[in-house]
């Protein structure tokens, strides 16, 4: 059986919780929350220990595994606590905001076997999911251009108070939605080697951005243009939407459904000539629990996984989440013409990645055929 | 007796499980609240008296349009689907959670009802009596349907999964007697988690539960798969209501009805449709494979 302890029980916290309470492998020792209110109601309902100090609990408790699932800003403290103490890390989204943090604990964490695992969501669609084969299987030729949306109805007024108003501690639109819209990227097509001409702008909000628009230049040649607002009352729900455009065709892609245009058809693949529509009940699949979507039942079940040694490779580690936080790192230095002298040395940390992330990346495009 | 067909909602409020581009063409289409109307008026002409309402702010329109037209809609009732979830989303990711109820019981609540909660302790009611909690988020809810008929009253299904996970079979069980003795109406649960809902309430000891899930030939949203729904649809003791059974659109709706219709303890189907053609072609479909089940039941009988 594994351990599991909870840090955060805010509305991701409970849904993890949710999730993890009913997988068959694990047992939920004990939460932490500052919130006494909540302590108070999962003493009385379940049978956890509870703290208000998770260097307390992570002394008191024996657990394999944590999930933090605290604001942003605290992340990178609570992941190096979590790893001294030698337990598996799940954290929420965005990995760590300052990127020094984030390559020590990297650094770190590979001297250890624990998993490590950051809430990209969007990795377990099964939508994404096949964009990502058809991208391995060269379906649509070399990349050129992309872009990738995300649009929400989350901020609809100016709101000093809390942690998502406040950039410092991880809010607006660029670390919230942002880091979801970017690792898509980073998942499909790889990091980008420059970025340029950023717009962070405020549509409600005083002390964050509540749209971002930013390109992504390639060494390579593809070209793609992010674009994130989440002051859109339109939608529903957040939604992804990706487009690629390459030299055999064009994928557009959201979370439901992906529309393929081919200049040839693909008798092995079952693609037409023209458009193909694929729907997300051509691909789903069931989970033991569903609870607010299966992608992320299917991502902590991925965590759990992995902890069991039944999956080898996290495809979202820390390393691969620390990409995100650098871009977003030189987006927000792209913006901000004031910061030009800590650019000189951010841009470095956008080329440092590279190394690092290049083999892999080079691998797939290899694979793809696309010449570097 | 529940009814046998029951017109759905999610069309109206831009919910599409399959495609978001359908789902924003419907939201867009229905932001006019007299295209909702349109296709309500057009499935009371068919014959269709039931129609499941999501509490978003959308439903408040139609409610007041059903009462206005009470003498027209007098034999139509309702199935309300609470809480609506995404409506608290964004208050509880800013606000949090206990600001975001507390802020609806107070904006929903008459001041004798305030004044009820703060004597009982005010904040610390949460830490207390979660279950009062529930109730007074209810009486919420269920203030848009007052003087019209109300069938069942649904837990939607975000926080019965949730609940789910969390094994509070306790506040399922609240749930149920408060509705009960308050509005004299049964509760439903909404799941994606049928079979493991279904353990759960009958372990606590619920009769014959009304739960409505995704039942669809293609096991889209059925967890944590098509063999466990089918399983106990055929040996639990429970009253299942079918949705999605087209699965968003992926099923045809013959193969779809025949799928749903092979199963005799599914009483009722909900399905949502955004056409008069529609409404009417699923309906007569409905109709023809339950006279189908009721003969083939009969030779079996027989």
């Amino acid at each position: 059986m594994i351990k599991a302890g909870f840090i955060g029980f805010g509305r991701m916290g409970i849904t993890h919780f949710s999730i993890l309470n009913s997988h068959p492998d694990v047992e939920i020792v004990a939460v932490c929350d500052q919130s006494r209110m909540m302590l108070n109601i999962l003493k009385k309902y379940l049978s956890v220990a509870t703290y208000a100090d998770y260097h307390q609990m992570m002394e008191s408790e024996s657990m394999d595994c944590i999930i933090i699932s605290t604001p942003s800003d605290s992340h990178s403290e609570i992941i190096r606590t979590a790893v001294e103490n030698n337990m598996h890390v799940f954290c929420e989204k965005p990995f760590c905001l300052n990127t020094e943090d984030g390559k020590r604990i990297v650094e770190n964490i590979n001297h250890k076997s624990l998993v490590n695992q950051v809430g990209y969501v969007n990795r377990f669609n099964e939508v994404f999911e096949e964009v990502k084969k058809l991208l391995e299987q060269n379906l649509i030729g070399d990349i050129r251009y992309f872009t990738s949306e995300m649009h929400g109805a989350t901020v609809l007024k100016d709101s000093k108070s809390g942690w998502r108003s406040n950039r410092e501690t991880g809010g607006g639109c660029l670390y919230d939605f942002g880091s979801h819209c970017i690792d898509l990227v980073v998942y499909l097509l790889g990091p980008p080697d420059r970025i340029s001409g950023t717009i962070l702008q405020s549509v409600y909000s005083s002390e964050v951005e509540d749209m971002v628009s930013s390109n992504f230049i390639y060494d390579n040649g593809i070209r793609g243009s992010v674009f994130i607002n989440w002051s859109d009352e339109t939608y529903r729900k957040p939604a992804n939407i990706i487009t690629l455009f390459g030299t055999h065709g064009k994928i557009i892609a959201d979370k439901h459904a992906v529309k393929i245009y081919l200049k040839e058809s693909q008798p092995q693949q079952n693609l037409n000539k023209g458009w193909n529509t694929r729907y997300i009940t051509d691909f789903s699949k069931s989970v033991r629990m569903y609870v607010r979507g299966n992608e992320f039942t299917r991502q902590l079940d991925h965590f759990v996984s992995c902890i069991s040694g039944n999956t080898l490779n996290n495809t979202i580690g820390f390393n691969e989440a620390l990409k995100t936080d650098i871009i977003i790192k030189n987006i927000i230095i792209d913006a901000n013409p004031d910061q030009v002298k800590n650019a000189d040395s951010d841009s470095v940390l956008l080329t440092d990645m590279q190394p690092k992330a290049k083999p892999m990346w080079r691998k797939i495009l290899n694979g793809r055929g696309v010449s570097l | 007796m529940i009814d046998r067909i029951i017109l759905g909602d999610n069309q109206f409020f831009g919910i599409n499980h399959m495609s978001e581009q359908k789902a924003s063409a419907l939201s867009e289409k229905f932001m006019d609240l007299r295209n909702i109307l349109n296709v309500i008026d057009a499935a009371y002409d068919c014959g269709i008296r039931a129609l499941m309402l999501n509490t978003n702010d959308r439903a408040k329109g139609i409610c007041d349009y059903l009462r206005e037209n009470s003498s027209r809609y007098s034999d139509f009732c309702l199935y309300p689907s609470m809480p609506y979830a995404h409506k608290y989303a964004n208050s509880v990711a800013q606000k949090g959670i206990f600001t975001t109820i507390k802020e609806t019981i107070i904006s929903g609540n008459s001041f004798g009802d305030i004044i009820q909660l703060v004597t009982k302790g005010g904040s610390t009611l949460f830490e207390k009596d979660m279950i009062k909690v529930m109730q007074l988020l209810v009486d919420v809810e269920m203030k848009m349907f007052r003087g019209l008929q109300v069938k069942v009253i649904f837990l939607q299904n975000i926080v019965t999964d949730l609940l789910l996970g969390f094994c509070l079979k306790e506040i399922f069980m609240a749930f149920s007697d408060y509705v009960q003795s308050r509005y004299g109406i049964e509760a439903g649960f909404i799941t994606m988690n049928m079979p493991r809902l279904l353990e759960l309430l009958l372990e606590s000891g619920m009769e014959n539960p009304i739960v409505c899930s995704a039942i669809n030939k293609s096991g889209y949203l059925m967890n944590p798969d098509i063999a466990s729904y089918e399983a106990v649809l055929r040996k639990k003791s429970f009253r299942p209501i079918a949705m999605s059974i087209m699965a968003s659109g992926a099923i045809v709706p013959e193969d779809a009805v025949r799928y749903v219709s092979a199963f005799p303890s599914i009483g009722s189907i909900v399905f949502g449709a955004s056409s008069e053609h529609h409404l009417n072609e699923t309906k007569q479909l409905i109709e023809r494979y339950s006279g189908l089940k009721n003969n083939a039941d009969r030779v079996c009988d027989s």
